[in-house]
């Protein structure tokens, strides 16, 4: 061990200034500018991606102040050291590990394994299985970071180790694992990694010197494997460290800081309480850094931010970009968040699932409607296509693709459907041919084929290089699979999205954007002032609480990487970024009194390592009940007033549309004039007015039935109606009825079959049914109104004339009831629309009716009776029921009514609005705040 | 030191329940507990935070104050003790402060749950779905459940419809939809406490010993008309008669289901109250206080009329609660499948798992000697030490789940080990959310009958946060035993005055007013709201003032009225929905809808009508067709939070400059639209759903007259409250006609939706359950006035309706006959209002001047400060590119999808890889190439290709070996070049060298493997390659010392085996700066094509 020491040689940069110019500076040596600065036999270890980014520049920066130029060294993080040199024939993916675990564990049987799997899982499917394997991918390369396996972890337990026996059981499926793998002809890329320190062939031997660069919690494995390669080497290993020579004793031999000091050692800060922030909430972390960023917008390189807390990162960086600052983050974004993630995730269902909603979703993807657009050529309208699949839902309510298909044809405003919806089963065809790559590249394919990616086009480019990932993924899949495996297309697509989503895209800074640096970058950070957010406990010193496999004692005992560690280098890693801008510059650290959700936080530990006598202070400083509160107005106001367009009013309008007018001027103004119209997307079963049309076309076929019309056996009669009304809801749902609507046609049913004993019981008392459903038209104050009537009777006996109309809401209602309502004291309503005849007076909500009544007036000598026949909910309140006190008075008021209303209409009286309609039952009501009238500006015009 | 007791405390309202807990908490440490052994429990991660923040703030002031330290030593029972020592509490106390168990029951048990996931049956690491992703996610099942087609439906399916025809019977049927959800929020815990069917409508269960209304069905047609032909001669008058006949009409006109008329429900009662006697054939019939003889016919009759329809009612709504369960069974199946298989748990689900269900229990492995030391060892060490808070809230699960690691401690003898917990069981105001507060006394029952003298209980009932006057006020009505005994026989009141303990104040010089006002109806009362407010001018006074009222939509309702009426800062503190109750919010969910669903003009006209329309129009989307196009197409790119930050970054700039609310809402939208981005989804209806119900608490407003509810204000003090909405139903009145039976161990018995009143009131067992029920339900209810009545410190104002002699048993009733009902003239400054009762001083509040606004700010002036020009060096920071080809600017996209277009990447990877490992070839170095590749694994296709390029003439060059010349092979370099920092990587670079060694030429090679057909092809080629050459050549130049032109540059097309000099253009000038460059991202190995 001697030897292998005194080849580790410590260097210190002090840290009185950043460390990154330092190091470069360090490696460029004696480099005076002749010739390339040639560092190309260098192995450097730096501790993340990013921070190798950071010297490779800073070494171009250097090289550039002498007009040269660098070769750099081979610049690798720890991890990446271990898996450069694994990563060849004979050792198996961790995708193919990853698989081989949800194979084993899908087959083994669980009594073997009781202590490992003391309850049966709830499902032992491909997804369990998956899942329960990525946990023990995660946790062989937890060990492997020391060098261990799982079969390692009973044995160095110790004696008293209350798991010895689980973990004998994990061990086993571990081999078990292993044995698989090797019937395969390959290798755990685990223990490969392990194995790599037995075989330090000629696979080192193009380097000729070693760096460790600013590492404080190097991967030990990745050390012995440094060491090893000295040693077969002969070289030594350089180990720089960003903290003055004085402070020797802080750091092990590897440069890591050591626990047991920095545990308990006080963190100097210059003035402490004007460099720590308390602030109430995120937002507030967020804005006072913004406003800081902005300070420094002209002087780029002059602040650094780090993020300690990721919480306050999507909230940074709005408000960076709301003071017009560009934002770059080097931890990128993960695949999941890309377009193409969404389209794929919609074809994986689609593989597998054809409902209705799946085509929905992948109808709404941009580059699926784009495929779409090249398919149809010129005409191709998203709108159209996208319009049409609600008309179909709203008119159709299909179950799955089939019945959307059934139906498309009849959507004649809506070519598209029926197209899209031939090229969804086109696709579905294709993702089902061959195995799940062939299958997935050939529906791509078809879906990109003839689009083309600018690559001078950011967003095409960066769709570009998503699409290579995607392919990578899917070629690591196929390279993966084998024919004992057996899994499914769907648990193809399950794995392979789960890889792609997890990958990350990171790109290039933009050129002035101000960087969130995570927090294991900052020591690498060279601005002169530094800002870290998030100084919460939890997130800094990042603590593992919870860990089913691995709790902190038996992390401790297996010498792995535990909270004492991390609290030591993220000490470290505060004190370095302090001391470094006490000469020239500033560090300033915020932290949260609560989350985003309204949590409370903690100070970060760290923040307490003072003194003793000062931490009551400190205490008292960081635990003040009451953080700041940025002001914020809560007062509700009104950011702007709406206006409606103008547009002339109708010539026409239906009798249902009068009863919106009366109900609301300016309601009807938006729905009837303007045509406002909502779409509930959701739908899902038959609405009030589905229902009813589907009744009311069963009983209009009765009506026309000549032979029908007379009958007078109810049972014919119900038998009929039931049939007309399968016909219908065949003819308009299909024959694949969802869920809700065999519940609801049942409902229809039951309500049919009790009129069929009402009408058999009204014809046997005479009376026939001379016409249904007529069309009318009347003019009123030079306003068209038109309607249809559901009915018309004589009876045979008689000669009296009756009109009526179907009603199927859930409970029944009077005709009188239905047109009037009483006037309250409240109310403002035009002197036409009331009815002052009655006992109290009523002001007229409906008119249908009387416009009936009126429509006929010529027709019949005598005015004809009206009412309703009712079809509720409740099968024994079925029945008629008659508008008996319709007195001429009040058909005078009701023609008065819809003559002034008319007039109204035409002269474009929309306003005031009814304020009082309850917001459930408004359609618009989305549109309005704190009153209608008030939403409005109406008067503008 | 005494030694360490088992104690449990009840604290009143105000009388420092945190103060104790905290205390006991130090009293651990001073005893010498390790901090990380001790758990402390409570409801909410608020308190939680509070109670930390307590303890430090506690214990740091002992540290640094003899004063302090010795007055919580002595509190502590601990009187030696310094600031020296409590500087060392507080010091292991920061130090294990990530180790701490200090937080909410739920988070514990999520704990629990995680390091136990196998045991538990779960799939390993598992979400915890917080309430609006459960909402989602229950969204999605029905969603899923209801596409399924009727055809298709399984045997279960089937059930479920009949399920929901059963339970829904005699309720709407249409929107299914909507039904189900609310039918879950109604049942679905009920359904997940008691999943068991025999459990649901199961009359066996009901009546063991059976139920004479199910067994005997009379027959209702006949019973009618013997009772008519009865009545035809019966001695009855009038009067009489008409109720008979309006009985029977009724009676023959109903069904199981319909509604019970009143005549109906007049003769129902009383045949019910008598049913002893008509049973017997015997009876006589009260109605109108006047009596009728019935015959043995007439009886007999009666009896078949009247059991037909108890039976038939109580078999159907045994049917429904059948069909209840079914649906539920139904849901949850799916459920199971879809969510908590696939990880997805809700706090309850993890509390329910944690439930040992029986000895089969799934913590089952965990338990027992040998099982504890396991929940040790996966926690991280023992627990010592328990605190509880909020006893009473404490549901039986919870506590069942806590019990057995509990009972270790108690029976523990050791003296070492603790139990303490603290609440208030008349503030238990939780139970619908299956708070438990009978449990405070029967776990003190249970461990001390094990061992007598095990726990101690204390009661506190000095308040340190009400005056006199209000301490009065609240003794008076809550402590008014006879009142409550009389108002509520039976064991709601038993209870309550069996816990009461008189009252008194800590702070008695603490002046103030406690009234009980009146006020005819609502519209008056929210007057004397105003008017109280006008009087006593709390925030000018700096006094808190609260309003508190039962529901949300009141809350809302009054704060607006008060703001309106009175112009004064009214905040309602229910949940705001931030993201539509505001025409920002809204017009971005109506531009997304408008989005995917063109055809929603109300949508799209809805944005016209805003500034939204004209931030379109600038865009350049002025109808549906581009809003569709471009909204859906930036959702999918970016996710929905940094789409919608675009739009509202612009349309921000057409607010007006002073409306800052609108700002502070769009930030909360977007907020809340990153809330939702996390969950992957990027479809607009449910995102839409999501924002509308997202809700936000608003902060708690200083300087604002507060209205809240009841419930929202435990906890918290005021200095001035107002009660103007305790109007209601009687106090015993059950929530709810599912009941749910249970044990006294808390075990389900039985369900069974309750009939409606004649109907329940037929059978002893459910007129037993319903005293019951009403009993608990009025015991909350005296709790929650007693919580309301204890928020005030200073003044307290409570405005009902006069006593009218009728009113029902509700709160106002209690008020008035505890307080006294003589109306009278009462004071409060210089108002004049009627009132009882009033007690303290009616100018109270005059002397107290207006408070100096609290100096804040002082941290929000601090604002970060800029470093001084010149006072520090900016680190440099440059744009970074890499050298790309400007070849294949436009990719066909479905070429980028082919498997095959790998196979040309690969290759070209393969060829690359093979001739960067070339130095110098000659014909015997070739040969030995070739043999080493061969069999070495390569593909040999590009073997082939590198061989061919090797001997081929006209390559001879690249290869060939010169003097003094010096070759670079894949070698990388990094430069600064136009101010960029550019980074990339030669293929091959062969620099000949004076005898100086000074460089005298260098030529750039780069290889292509594209496959060139012909000379235009060729061409094309090296005029995309030549920028990227030229860059070559530039960093060469650098890296050499020579000038450009003196730097050759070849491309190597390998597939024709020839190279093509390509020419020295100096592009710096003439073309856009990084036009060379393109950024990083390029696909891998795109540099090799
Ligand atoms: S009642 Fe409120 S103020 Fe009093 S101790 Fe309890 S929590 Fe604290």
């Amino acid at each position: 061990m001697e030897s292998g020491t005194s080849m580790l040689r410590r260097h210190f940069l002090p840290w009185d200034q950043p460390m990154l110019p330092q190091a470069a500076a360090w490696l460029a040596g004696g480099w005076a500018g002749r010739g390339p600065l040639d560092l190309a036999g260098m192995l450097a270890l730096v501790p993340t991606r990013q921070s190798g980014r950071r010297l490779r520049e800073a070494l171009a920066e250097l090289a550039a102040v002498h007009g040269g130029a660098v070769f750099p060294p081979r610049v690798l993080t720890p991890d990446a050291l271990l898996t450069a040199k694994v990563n060849e024939p004979g050792v198996a993916s961790r995708l193919e590990s990853l698989l081989v675990w949800a194979e084993l564990l899908r087959t083994i049987e669980m009594e073997g394994f009781r202590q490992v799997f003391p309850v049966d899982p709830p499902a032992r499917n491909f997804s369990w299985a998956l899942r329960l394997g990525e946990q023990l991918v995660k946790l062989q390369q937890t060990l492997a970071e020391n060098g261990l396996r799982l079969a390692d972890v009973p044995k160095r337990a110790g004696e008293e180790f209350a798991e010895s026996l689980r973990w004998e059981q994990i061990a086993e499926l571990e081999a078990r694992h292993a044995a698989i793998l090797e019937s395969r002809q390959l290798r755990d890329p685990f223990a490969a990694r392990i194995r790599l320190l037995e075989r330090t062939d000629g696979r080192w031997d193009e380097f000729s010197r070693l760096v460790l660069l600013g590492v404080p919690d190097p991967q030990p494995l990745a050390l012995d494997i440094l060491r090893a390669i000295a040693q077969t080497r002969g070289l030594p290993i350089d180990i720089l460290i960003h903290a003055p020579p004085e402070e020797g004793d802080a750091f092990d031999e590897w440069g890591r800081p050591i626990a047991e000091t920095w545990a308990s050692r006080e963190l100097h800060f210059a003035e402490f309480d004007r460099q720590v922030h308390l602030c109430a909430a995120p937002a507030d972390q967020a804005a006072r850094v913004a406003e800081l960023a902005r300070g420094y917008a002209e002087r780029e390189g002059m602040l650094g931010i780090g993020l300690a807390d990721s919480e306050v990162g999507p909230l940074l960086e709005n408000e960076l970009k709301r003071v017009g600052l560009q934002v770059f983050n080097p931890e990128g974004r993960p695949l999941r968040d890309e377009a193409l993630y969404s389209l794929l995730a919609c074809l994986a269902t689609l593989e597998s699932d054809t409902s209705f909603a799946t085509v929905e979703a992948l109808a709404r993807c941009p580059d699926f409607f784009a495929f779409l657009r090249r398919r149809g050529g010129g005409a191709f309208s998203v709108a159209r296509w996208l319009a049409g699949l609600d008309e179909l839902r709203a008119r159709h309510l299909p179950a799955d693709l089939a019945a959307a298909r059934h139906h498309a044809p009849g959507l004649r405003q809506y070519p598209e459907v029926a197209e899209g919806l031939a090229a969804v089963a086109e696709l579905r065809v294709l993702l089902q041919t061959g195995s799940f790559a062939a299958g997935a590249t050939a529906a791509l394919q078809a879906i990109y084929g003839g689009a083309n990616f600018e690559l001078s086009n950011t967003a095409d480019e960066r769709r570009q290089a998503t699409a290579a990932a995607w392919m990578e993924v899917v070629r690591e899949c196929m390279a993966a699979d084998s024919d004992d495996r057996r899994l499914t297309t769907a648990d193809w697509w399950q794995v392979a999205l789960r890889l792609f989503g997890d990958r990350r895209r990171t790109e290039e800074k933009p050129a002035g954007a101000v960087e969130l640096q995570g927090w294991l970058e900052l020591l690498w950070e060279d601005a002169p002032h530094l800002v870290v957010v998030g100084m919460n406990d939890g997130r800094v010193p990042e603590a593992v609480v919870e860990d089913a496999f691995l709790p902190e004692g038996l992390r401790r005992q297996l010498g792995l990487k535990n909270n004492a560690a991390r609290l030591a280098r993220d000490a470290y890693l505060v004190q370095a970024a302090e001391m470094c801008r006490r000469r020239a510059g500033r560090f300033d650290l915020l932290l949260g009194k609560t989350s985003a959700a309204g949590d409370p936080l903690r100070p970060s530990r760290l923040l307490l390592r003072c003194a003793d006598a000062e931490l009551p202070q400190r205490v008292g400083f960081l635990f003040r009940s009451r953080a700041p509160v940025a002001a914020s107005e809560t007062t509700w106001r009104r950011a702007w007033k709406l206006v409606p367009r103008m547009v002339p009013p109708p010539e026409r309008v239906a009798v249902t549309g009068l009863r919106s007018y009366l109900q609301c001027p300016f309601r009807f103004y938006l729905r009837n004039v303007l045509g406002m119209q909502g779409i509930d997307p959701l739908k899902s079963e038959l609405d009030a007015f589905d229902f009813g049309t589907l009744c009311h076309s069963a009983l209009e076929q009765i009506g026309r039935d000549p032979l029908l019309r007379d009958c007078t056996d109810a049972a014919e009669l119900r038998r009929a109606l039931l049939g007309h009304l399968d016909r219908a809801v065949r003819a308009r749902y299909g024959d694949r009825l969802a869920l809700p609507l065999v519940i609801q046609v049942e409902s229809a049913r039951q309500r049919l079959g009790q009129l069929a004993e009402l009408q058999a019981a009204e014809r046997a008392a005479g009376w026939e049914t001379i016409e249904v459903e007529r069309p009318f038209e009347v003019e009123l104050s030079g306003l068209i109104v038109r309607g249809r009537i559901d009915r018309i009777d004589r009876n045979v006996h008689s000669g009296a004339i009756r009109v009526l109309d179907y009603k199927t809401s859930d409970k029944p209602v009077t005709p009188a009831e239905a047109h009037l309502r009483p006037l309250r004291p409240v109310d403002q309503v035009a002197e036409w629309a009331r009815f002052e005849g009655g006992t109290k007076p009523q002001v007229w909500v409906d008119l249908q009716l009387p416009l009936y009544l009126r429509a006929l007036a010529e027709e019949f000598s005598t005015r004809p009776a009206c009412g309703y026949f009712n079809l509720p909910k409740a099968t024994g309140e079925t029945g008629a029921a008659w508008w008996d006190e319709y007195t001429p008075e009040l058909h005078a008021s009701a023609n008065r009514c819809a003559e002034g209303a008319c007039a109204a209409i035409r002269a474009g009286v929309f306003w005031p609005p009814n304020d009082a309609l309850k917001a459930e039952r408004d359609e618009c009501a989305a549109l309005f705040h704190h009153g209608v009238p008030e939403s409005v500006e109406w008067d503008r015009r | 030191m005494n030694p360490l007791q088992h104690v449990m405390i009840l604290a009143s309202a105000g009388s420092g329940k945190t103060y104790a807990l905290t205390n006991r908490f130090v009293e651990l440490l001073v005893r010498g507990a390790p901090p990380e052994r001790i758990v402390a429990l409570t409801f909410t991660r608020k308190a939680a935070g509070e109670f930390f923040d307590e303890i430090l703030n506690k214990l740091a002031k002992a540290a640094g104050d003899p004063g302090a330290a010795a007055r919580l030593g002595r509190e502590v029972g601990a009187p030696q003790l310094g600031c020296a020592e409590f500087l060392r509490f507080l010091r292991a106390l920061t130090d294990t402060m990530h180790r701490l168990r200090l937080g909410t029951l739920d988070g514990f048990f999520a704990r629990i749950a995680r390091v136990f996931p196998l045991e538990l049956g779960l799939t390993g690491e598992f979400e915890l779905l917080e309430e609006h992703a459960a909402r989602r996610e229950r969204q999605r099942v029905l969603r899923r459940m209801f596409a399924r087609s009727g055809r298709e439906l399984g045997a279960d399916q089937k059930d479920f419809i009949e399920a929901f025809k059963r339970a829904t019977f005699g309720a709407e049927e249409k929107q299914l939809g909507s039904r189900l959800d609310g039918f879950l929020d109604d049942h679905q815990e009920r359904y997940l406490e008691a999943p068991a069917a025999s459990l649901w409508g199961n009359p066996a269960r009901i009546w063991p010993e059976g139920n004479a209304w199910l067994t005997a069905d009379g027959d209702p047609v006949a019973a009618i008309r013997t009772l008519r032909a009865w009545l035809e001669s019966a001695a009855v008058d009038d009067k009489q008669r008409e109720r008979w006949a309006a009985f029977l009409a009724a009676a023959e006109a109903w069904s199981p289901g319909v509604p019970v008329s009143d005549e109906m429900d007049y003769v129902l009662k009383k045949v019910i109250a008598a049913w002893a006697d008509v049973v017997s054939g015997r009876a006589i019939l009260k109605f109108d206080h006047r009596k009728q003889p019935l015959d043995s016919m007439s009886c007999a009759a009666l009896a078949d009329l009247v059991r037909h329809m108890v039976g038939g009612e109580l078999r159907r709504r045994l049917a429904i609660t059948r069909g209840i369960h079914a649906v539920l069974r139904g849901y949850e199946a799916c459920y199971q499948d879809e969510v908590r298989r696939a990880g997805k748990l809700t706090f309850a689900d993890v509390q329910r798992l944690l439930v040992p269900a029986g000895e089969a229990g799934s913590l089952s492995g965990v338990r027992g000697q040998e099982g504890r030391l396991y929940v040790d060892y996966r926690l991280d060490g023992g627990i010592d030490h328990w605190l509880l808070d909020e006893f009473q809230d404490t549901s039986h699960g919870q506590w069942s789940v806590l019990r057995n690691l509990i009972d270790e401690v108690v029976q523990d003898t050791g003296g070492t080990r603790s139990f303490f917990c603290v609440g208030d069981v008349k503030q238990a105001i939780f139970t619908w959310r299956e708070g438990d507060p009978r449990l405070f006394r029967e776990i003190f029952e249970y461990y001390n009958r094990a061992a007598p003298g095990a726990i101690t209980t204390r009661y506190l009932v000095e308040s340190w946060r009400s005056g006199r006057p209000i301490i009065e006020m609240v003794n008076a009505v809550l402590g008014a035993s006879a009142v409550i005994h009389e108002l509520f026989p039976g064991p709601a009141a038993d209870a309550w005055t069996s816990e009461w303990r008189t009252h008194s104040s800590a702070v008695p010089d603490r002046t103030g007013q406690a009234a009980l006002i009146l006020a005819v109806d609502e519209a008056e009362r929210w007057r004397r709201v105003a008017e109280l407010i006008r009087e006593i001018r709390p925030l000018e006074r700096g006094l808190s003032c609260a309003v508190l009222v039962r529901k949300n939509a009141v809350a809302t309702e009054l704060a607006d009225f008060l703001r309106r009426e009175t112009g004064m800062p009214a905040l309602a503190e229910s949940d705001l929905h931030v993201c539509n109750d505001n025409p920002l919010g809204a017009v971005l969910l109506a531009l997304l809808q408008a989005a995917a669903h063109p055809g929603d003009t109300l949508a799209w006209e809805h944005v016209q009508m805003t500034p939204l329309g004209a931030v379109l129009g600038d865009a350049g989307v002025t109808t549906r067709e581009a809003a569709a196009e471009r909204l859906l197409g930036q959702v999918h790119a970016e996710g929905f939070e940094r789409t919608l930050e675009w739009w509202l970054r612009r349309l921000e700039a057409r607010l007006d400059p002073a409306d800052g609310f609108s700002r502070v809402r769009a930030r909360q939208f977007a907020e809340a639209a990153a809330v939702f981005d996390q969950s992957g989804s990027r479809d607009v209806a449910e995102f839409i759903q999501f924002m509308e119900r997202h809700a936000v608490r608003e902060p708690e407003g200083a300087g604002v007259v507060r209205v809240m509810t009841i419930h929202k204000s435990k906890g918290l003090g005021f200095d001035v409250v107002i009660l103007p909405d305790l109007e209601g139903k009687r106090l015993d009145q059950v929530r709810t006609n599912l009941a749910v039976h249970k044990s006294a161990g808390r075990e389900v018995e039985w369900v069974l939706q309750i009939p409606s009143e004649p109907f329940a009131q037929a059978d002893e067992t459910l007129l037993q359950h319903d005293r019951a029920a009403g009993a608990e339900a009025c015991y909350e209810a005296l709790s929650l006035l007693y919580v309301a009545l204890t928020r005030a410190k200073r003044g307290l104002y409570v405005i009902v309706k006069p006593a009218g002699k009728s009113v029902s048993r509700n709160y106002p009733k209690l008020l008035v006959s505890a307080l006294g009902d003589v109306p009278r003239e009462i004071r409060v400054g210089d108002l004049s209002l009627p009132a009882v009762w009033s007690s303290g001083d009616p100018d109270w509040h005059r002397p107290i001047l207006a408070a100096a606004a609290p100096a804040r700010a002082a941290d929000r002036s601090a604002r970060l400060p800029v470093l001084a020009e010149g006072r520090a060096r900016p680190a440099v920071r440059r744009p970074a590119r890499r050298p790309s080809t400007r070849s294949n600017l436009r990719i066909p996209a479905g070429q980028l999808f082919s498997l095959g277009s790998a196979a040309g990447v690969e290759f070209g990877s393969a060829v690359h890889a093979l001739l960067g490992g070339i130095e110098w070839a000659d014909t015997a170095a070739i040969a030995r190439l070739q043999a080493n590749w061969e069999g070495s694994g390569v593909r040999m296709d590009a073997v082939a290709e590198v061989v061919a390029c090797l001997n081929a003439e006209a390559l001879e060059h690249v290869w060939r070996l010169r003097p003094r010349a010096e070759v670079w092979r894949e070698r990388s370099f990094e430069v600064v070049l136009d101010e960029a920092w550019l980074t990339g990587t030669f293929d091959r670079v062969i620099v000949e060298r004076g005898d100086l060694g000074a460089a005298l030429r260098a030529t750039v090679f780069d290889f292509k493997t594209e496959l060139i057909t012909d000379e235009p092809s060729r061409a094309a080629a090296i005029a995309s390659h030549a920028p990227q050459l030229n860059l070559y050549r530039r960093v060469a130049a650098v890296l050499t010392g020579l000038p450009p032109a003196a730097v050759r540059c070849e491309i190597v097309f390998t597939r024709v085996r020839t190279a093509a000099v390509v020419g020295w253009e100096d592009g710096s000038e003439a073309k856009p700066k990084f036009g060379l460059y393109s950024t990083v991202g390029a696909p891998h190995g795109a540099r090799h094509q």
